[in-house]
């Protein structure tokens, strides 16, 4: 395929879900119903081409004034109303179209274009137009028409439409691609999603991808299953990190493999998050470390190692970087991506995830987990970083533990269980290797007790007070 | 009865003002941009012209330096309205009696309009 010149959409996510943006030269019809964002999208498209030096016009066929969408548009920050008039121009076409019809739109769209010098049209309502047309073959010639004209100069066209209910609309087969936005409600959650349906010239990430508005404009979230595999980072497969805990470090083989992934389940109170502060306690300037938690905010996990025992790197430095996701409406592939940034931006290599469960709790569509951990796991180990998750076992107290998860520790390297049980009217905390990828490891169950450096590791419990093991 | 020419490409905003000078008991007629404008102008001259700036085939600010430019027009009264190119405008006194920023309130540019009507016509 010969490397065709791109138009940046200017938003990440979409152009790496468009291979690298719009083909120059290029139709697309970006459809979606009112309020889906069409609008925005296309503004932000094209107040990007404009600060890369590109010049638009910007054709309405609706009811709503220009004033009124400039209104709209002001709180966003890609929006410069010093641009209009000089490299962007908004007309509006309704008048040519009721009075003279279609053709003369034709017509108009081509001296406009040629008139702004425009490197990019913006056609916002098709469906007004085709409510015009006599037959489908009139809004087929129309879209051909003005894509055929635009693409004589080099100018590529986004036409805007309310996508109607019927998927066959006639002019899909005329234009190089089609953009689907929608907005649906998930229980009490609004979900948007992009879709790109046709992609002419480019293989285009496939499915739905979420956005989200904010007053930065729109932001895309490529559906972490579709990024492209990546190879895995090479790392010395003897390498081996220490895990903060001498005894469990033993238990390890000598700690975790360099660049492999750690289940680390257990019920709430169990020690999970105090394991993961030991194994952030040994960052260094050569092993920087992220802390990327749902639960405690930097300032109370920090107090919560101090109380224990387990010395931080300073907030200052760039050692450690401890990044709290609120819980509220998340959205799981905007968590993955910010994770993933994260981790590449600061060089990171030690990585405590706390836990798994609040990217389950941001999934709108569940059976998609498991291949989103399979996947996310993948991009970090492209990026060679250790990596320790939590996971929690919902029962608190007993022996009877269900193997946690087992679907998601299939597709993680290494697995540690964390339990509590009653001896003797005693709360007992227990630790043991459930599996070590390409390792060997002590299969023995051993207490576990809070001293006051953090947590230290028993002897091997005996065979007496062994809880049974979670069946396989 | 006074005859004023509306130019603007936006038919909803054209008909509103249509309504309201109307109501005031002028003639109006509407054209949707400035090539038709000055071709109107040119075959009926009216009292006074309501543009807006961007429009297709030729802006308001065209269309005003083409009237300035036409000795039979070149004092013909001209309103322009506008959004974010009003300062382009104002830098121009020569071509605009008057800039209205949009949204403007009615009773502002109907005050505007019947002060240069009653001046152009004394």
């Amino acid at each position: 395929m010969q490397h065709a010149h791109r138009l940046t959409s200017g938003i990440d996510g979409l152009d790496q879900i468009l291979a690298g943006g719009f083909i120059s030269g290029a139709s697309y019809i970006i459809q979606g119903q009112p309020g889906a964002g069409k609008t925005i999208l296309s503004n932000q498209i094209a107040f990007a081409h404009i600060a890369g030096g590109g010049r638009v016009l910007y054709v309405t066929l609706l009811s709503e004034s220009h004033e009124r969408l400039f209104q709209t548009m002001d709180p966003l920050a890609f929006f410069d109303r010093s641009q209009l008039g000089a490299a962007i121009t908004y007309i509006s076409v309704f008048q040519t179209l009721r009075d003279e019809g279609l053709d003369a739109v034709v017509k108009m769209l081509r001296k406009e274009t040629k008139r702004q010098d425009a490197t990019l049209l913006v056609f916002d309502g098709l469906l007004n137009a085709r409510d015009r047309a006599d037959t489908d073959f009139d809004v087929k010639t129309f879209v051909a028409e003005v894509q055929g004209q635009a693409a004589f100069v080099g100018c590529t066209v986004l036409f805007l439409t309310s996508s109607s209910v019927t998927d066959l609309n006639p002019e899909h087969t005329m234009v190089d691609g089609v953009i689907d936005l929608t907005d649906t409600l998930a229980g009490v959650r609004t979900v948007r999603e992009l879709q790109v349906r046709k992609s002419r010239g480019s293989r285009a990430l496939g499915g739905l991808h979420k956005f989200e508005i904010s007053d930065e404009g729109i932001s895309v979230y490529p559906r972490i299953e579709s990024l492209p595999a990546r190879v895995e980072a090479s790392v010395r497969a003897e390498s081996k990190l220490s895990i903060g805990v001498p005894g469990l470090d033993a238990m390890l083989g000598g700690g975790l493999p360099e660049g492999s992934i750690t289940l680390l389940a257990g019920p709430s109170g169990s020690g999970k998050t105090t394991l993961g502060i030991h194994f952030l306690s040994q960052a260094s300037d050569a092993e920087p470390a992220l802390h990327f938690g749902f639960f405690e905010t930097p300032d109370r996990l920090r107090t919560k190692a101090a109380a224990l025992g387990i010395p931080l790197a300073d907030q200052e430095g760039r050692v450690l970087t401890i990044e709290r996701m609120p819980l509220a409406d998340n959205i799981l592939d905007k968590l993955a991506h910010k994770l993933l940034d994260q981790v590449r931006s600061l060089g990171i290599k030690r990585l405590f995830i706390d836990g798994l469960g609040g990217f389950e709790r941001a999934a709108v569509h569940r059976p998609r987990l498991i291949e989103f951990f399979a996947c996310l796991m993948d991009q970090l180990r492209a990026e060679g970083v250790t990596t320790l998750a939590t996971w929690e076992i919902r029962e608190l107290v007993g022996s009877d533990v269900a193997a946690p998860a087992r679907e998601i520790s299939a597709i993680l390297d290494n697995m540690i269980l964390l339990r509590l049980f009653e001896e003797d009217n005693q709360l007992i905390r227990a630790v043991s290797i459930q599996k070590m990828r390409d390792s060997h490891f002590d299969t023995s169950v051993h207490a576990v007790d809070f001293a006051p450096n953090g947590l230290m590791l028993g002897g091997a419990l005996s065979a007496r007070q062994v809880p049974p093991h979670p069946q396989r | 009865m006074p005859h004023i020419l509306v130019v603007d490409d936006e038919f909803l905003l054209a008909m509103m003002l249509t309504d309201i000078l109307e109501d005031e008991g002028y003639e109006v007629d509407t054209v949707s941009n400035g090539e038709a404008a000055l071709a109107a102008v040119r075959k009926r001259r009216p009292d006074l012209v309501v543009t807006d700036f961007m429009m297709p085939m030729m802006t308001g600010l065209e269309f005003a330096e083409a009237v300035r430019a036409d000795a039979a027009l070149a004092n013909l009264p001209i309103i322009l309205v506008s959004g974010a190119q009003g300062n382009i405008a104002r830098e121009r006194p020569e071509l605009f009696q008057a800039v209205f920023d949009k949204p403007y309130r009615n009773s502002a540019i109907l005050e505007a309009i019947a002060n240069h009507v009653a001046t152009d016509q004394e």
